[in-house]
């Protein structure tokens, strides 16, 4: 077998994400701009609608935002290469700063949940085929479908209302406690936003897992494996979960965003200071420098997560490698 | 004389939205040890669920509903799950059709081999699982093996997977071999090795083996012993000899005298009519009745019996019965030009 | 001798596997069908000969070579566009799996009559429906199933409605894919002796492939043997079995198992190693109709 030139293959793979994410800033650049909209107020807030247009002239050259598109872009990418990425207009600050400040949050509250998620899925969807068509199998499936179809808010309303009203043993929104912040102060804090995360998410890739390995237990490998006198669980675990891994290690890299994005309701609603409200907070005020860097990361992620998948799978499994197609021989 | 394998009365179903399907229907039958016993029939008629019901691998709807299996004097039938697991393997173990779908597609061969080589020698050394595998790829005709353990299913051919398999169900040296359609997946140059390996590793090592077929060519090649199936029962069953000689059946009169092989130039093909009778709702008496153009008027009634002809030959036809009127059977034995 | 319907010439087609990999597929096979006869194409499994019936039937495009059906050479898009008509009704074929060939959603009776549908063939019995059963009754089966689907047929009545939806256009050329493949021996016994009953009732030429040696010397006329995309052999079919004469030809037979014990175990297969075989060399007839490919060297 051929095997490939780890630089040539990782370098190739680099070139592309950074080719992606050029193609995303571009884009990403020209469409903010065609929203309707008035940047001008995210930075000057009520004034900006008592400007006189002379006044408005003035502020627009200030920003800079009273060039061509393209000559805009050209000075944004140069600064960009340069690791400066332009102040915010709602907080008029370096927007590397906003985001570093809220970032730490996001990533403990979404990779906790995407950590959860995953395990947690794995095991459901295992624990249901394995007992597929019982009582178990079955109460999961029903209590999964009902959970899954409460609507986040609503479920983290309740939550909040019972755990931190009511009984008063979890905490109903922030981060940490001002002035605290250890540890442990964080992990109470993260429970119920967790909790609701993983409620909204953990079902669907359950099921994926637990229909994916029964298919793969009527196949015909698994029948030469347990004629070998393998042990029920040996099978499942090592030949079954083997041949889904690759299948949902991608799949969950893809979802990367999608959980990350989920947990923009969870944040407003437990006032969790994170990414998501400020993506949607530079989206709705035309913040332009805070909203392409935003994008940029997490498309980023996105492409990153995806080539990480990739890598995997081939770990995996020697056909994804692009060697062999999967038909070698035309049949007949 | 000790039996290996001993069957008695085994009746399966599978439970269906349409209902109930009589797989296999009241049947007997024995293995001695150290011969290979054919079963042929048509698809649907039971001979691979026979098979899987020996190793208690039956999909989830379907059933044992009565009988017994007496495998070296164990009754499987009775056997919880973890009895089975210990007995799959070491006291029978499986050659599937299909050696494309059989292996794991991501697993090399060596580690699929290796892993059954374990599955009853947990404490075996990694050196000596190694050297076993590697051993049992040089049994069943693998050469190159040190090359090749490392290489995955992909990268075989039908033949050499069909070898890969056959290693695995040989890795702890079972008694009793079950081989359901092993070369039907393969070309006709790769079905005569691996028929010729299936001979050979059963003279060299003595297992026994119970070979699924539809294909007489293959009978007659590589069986001791023949068992014709029909609608979920054995239908006749007798040496080779007896079979291909003396069929007494007129079912397997049928089969013999459909093959293109006997067949006159210019002449059509001898073809049974009809077609094989749904087992969701099997005709009362003999299933084969309203195919069968010697059919007597009790065949329509009564399932006829087993009647033994000799030592090795039985037959379940009316046509055997004393009351019966003598007919000239259409098929006086295989000769070959 | 009769007119020559299908002429193959030096048809050559490749498989792309990989970045380097090129498998030829199909390489330099050149025969000819003459009108009203049965051509046997047998080969093992990845020996091209399915892919020279899809180049038959214009599924595939040739990377090289000559097709002439009728005259017409088929390979050729100008000359494809311009009898288009003529060469997608009167070249029909059968798959292996019917099972997988026929839409599940459709009745039998369209089934049939689809083909007469797209090309609007004024059915000449009449309505669609009453042209679906005598078709259906052609090949041995009761209008009754007319408004059954597919997946409610056995697989043998599956076959049979797909032989009768490529003759209901009358076709001059059959091409048949391992048509028997899937089906049971009996059953197998069944089709054959309608596809020999029907070729001599209309006369069609029939392309006939399959991996079957027994059903190939009972069914047809003339054989042709394939190894790894060359054709190695071509002698009417008696010939072929009785006098074979390409090492590869003789192993193929002596594989067939012989359904007669005492004589198929003192058999001894001979082997064939594919290390030996030469891809150089052209067929060469050495007796009347039976053509060999052999080395320039062993002249």
């Amino acid at each position: 077998m051929r095997r490939k030139n780890p630089f040539i293959y990782y370098g190739g793979k680099l070139a592309g994400l950074a080719v992606s994410v050029f193609v995303l800033s571009l884009a990403v650049f020209y469409i903010a701009r065609l929203a309707p909209g008035d940047p001008l107020v995210s930075y000057y807030g009520d004034r900006a609608e008592k400007m006189t247009a002379e006044e408005r002239a003035q502020a627009e050259e200030r920003l800079g935002l009273d060039e061509p598109v393209h000559i805009q872009y050209t000075r944004w990418l140069g600064r960009a290469l340069q690791g400066d990425f332009g102040i915010s207009y709602k907080y008029k600050t370096d927007v590397t700063q906003i985001i570093a400040d809220r970032l730490p949050n996001t990533l403990l509250l979404g990779g906790t949940g995407f950590a959860v998620i995953f395990a947690g899925a794995l095991a459901v969807g295992a624990l249901c085929a394995w007992n597929e068509g019982n009582l178990l199998d079955r109460i999961i499936c029903k209590v999964g479908t009902v959970v899954s179809c409460i609507p986040e808010f609503w479920l983290s309303l309740v939550l909040i209302l019972v755990f931190a009203v009511q009984l008063r043993w979890l905490p109903s929104s922030g981060a940490y406690t001002l002035g605290g912040g250890g540890g442990a102060d964080r992990a109470v804090h993260l429970i119920l936003p967790l909790t609701v995360t993983a409620a909204g998410h953990l079902w669907y890739y359950a099921y994926m897992i637990r229909n994916r390995l029964l298919e793969e237990l009527r196949s015909d490998y698994v029948l030469l494996a347990k004629s070998k006198g393998l042990r029920r669980r040996d099978v499942l675990l090592r030949h079954c979960l083997r041949s889904i891994l690759p299948g949902y290690l991608s799949l969950m890299a893809i979802s990367v965003p999608h959980i990350l994005g989920g947990t923009y309701i969870v944040e407003t609603v437990f006032s969790y200071p994170g990414i998501g409200t400020l993506s949607y907070e530079s989206a709705r005020y035309q913040d332009y420098n805070l909203l392409m860097l935003l994008c940029i990361l997490s498309g980023s992620v996105v492409i990153l997560s995806n080539m990480l998948a990739q890598i995997i799978s081939e770990r995996i499994d020697p056909r994804m490698r692009g060697e062999m197609p999967a038909e070698v021989t035309e049949h007949g | 004389m000790f039996e290996l394998l001993e069957v008695k009365n085994l009746s399966v179903s599978f439970h269906t939205p349409q209902g109930e399907v009589e797989a296999v229907r009241d049947l007997s039958l024995s293995l001695h040890p150290g011969e290979v016993l054919a079963i042929v029939g048509e698809s649907g008629c039971g001979k691979s669920v026979l098979c899987k019901s020996v190793m208690k691998l039956l999909p989830r709807n379907a059933r044992i509903k009565a009988g017994t299996i007496l495998a070296d004097g164990t009754d499987v039938t009775r056997c919880s799950q973890r009895d089975m697991e210990r007995l799959r393997g070491r006291l029978f173990s499986m050659v599937l059709q299909d050696p494309m779908t059989a292996l794991h597609p991501a697993m090399t061969i060596g580690a699929q081999i290796a892993e059954a080589v374990r599955a009853h020698q947990p404490r075996m050394t990694k050196m000596a699982v190694r050297r076993r595998v590697l051993e049992l790829m040089e049994l069943v005709g693998i050469d190159m093996a040190e090359e090749r353990y490392g290489h995955c299913p992909f990268e075989f051919s039908g033949g050499m997977r069909q070898r890969t398999v056959m290693a695995i169900a040989l890795a702890s040296s079972p008694k009793i071999l079950l081989a359901d359609e092993p070369t039907t997946a393969l070309d006709v140059t790769i079905q005569a090795q691996i028929l010729d390996l299936l001979r050979d590793i059963q003279a060299r090592l003595g297992t026994s083996a119970i070979l699924v077929t539809h294909d007489l060519g293959v009978v007659a090649r590589a069986a001791d012993r023949a068992a014709v199936m029909y609608a979920g029962k054995i239908v006749e069953i007798g040496t080779v000899e007896d079979i291909f000689y003396d069929p007494r059946h007129p079912y397997t009169w049928g089969l013999l005298r459909a093959l293109p092989a006997w067949a006159e130039e210019g002449q059509p093909l001898y073809t049974i009519p009809g077609m094989p009778p749904s087992l969701l709702h099997p005709p009362k008496g003999d299933a084969f009745a309203c195919r069968n153009e010697y059919a007597l008027a009790i065949d329509y009634q009564e399932a006829p019996p087993m009647f033994q002809l000799s030592d090795t030959h039985f037959a379940a036809t009316w046509l055997l019965d004393e009351r019966a009127p003598q007919i000239t059977p259409p098929w006086r034995g295989a000769s070959y030009e | 001798m009769s007119e020559i319907l299908l002429d193959v010439q030096e048809l050559t087609h490749c498989f792309r596997l990989g970045r380097n990999t090129v498998i030829r597929a199909v390489d330099h096979v050149s025969f000819q069908l003459r009108r009203g006869e049965i051509f046997g194409l047998v080969g093992e499994s990845g020996s091209g000969k399915s892919t020279v019936a899809r180049c038959i039937m214009s599924l595939i495009r040739p990377a090289a070579g000559k097709i002439r059906y009728l005259g017409v050479n088929i390979c050729d898009p100008g000359q494809f566009r311009a009898h288009r008509k003529l060469l997608q009704t009167s070249r029909q074929l059968i798959f292996q799996d019917s099972a997988a060939s026929l839409n599940p959603r459709m009745k039998v009776a369209d089934i049939i009559t689809e083909p007469m549908a797209i090309h609007h063939i004024r059915p000449p019995r009449g309505s669609l429906r009453q042209e679906a059963a005598f078709q259906l009754k052609c090949v041995g089966m009761d209008p009754s199933s007319l408004d059954r689907r597919p997946g409610e047929l056995s697989g043998g009545q599956r076959q049979r409605v797909a032989i009768a939806r490529a003759l209901s256009m009358g076709p001059e050329l059959l091409v048949a894919d391992e048509p028997i493949a899937s089906l049971d021996v009996s059953i197998q016994a069944q089709i054959i002796n309608l596809f020999q009953h029907l070729q001599r009732e209309h006369g069609f030429t029939f392309l006939f492939i399959a991996h079957d040696l027994a059903v190939v010397r009972h069914l047809c006329d003339r054989t042709g043997v394939m190894f790894q995309g060359r054709l190695v052999e071509i002698a009417p079919s008696k010939e072929l079995f009785d006098n074979p004469l390409h090492p590869y030809t003789r192993a193929l037979l002596s594989a067939i198992p012989i359904p007669d014990p005492r004589l198929e175990r003192a058999r001894v297969p001979q082997r064939f190693d594919p290390a030996q075989f030469c891809r150089e060399g052209l067929l060469r007839e050495v007796s009347p109709g039976h053509m060999v490919l052999r080395e320039e060297a062993d002249r």
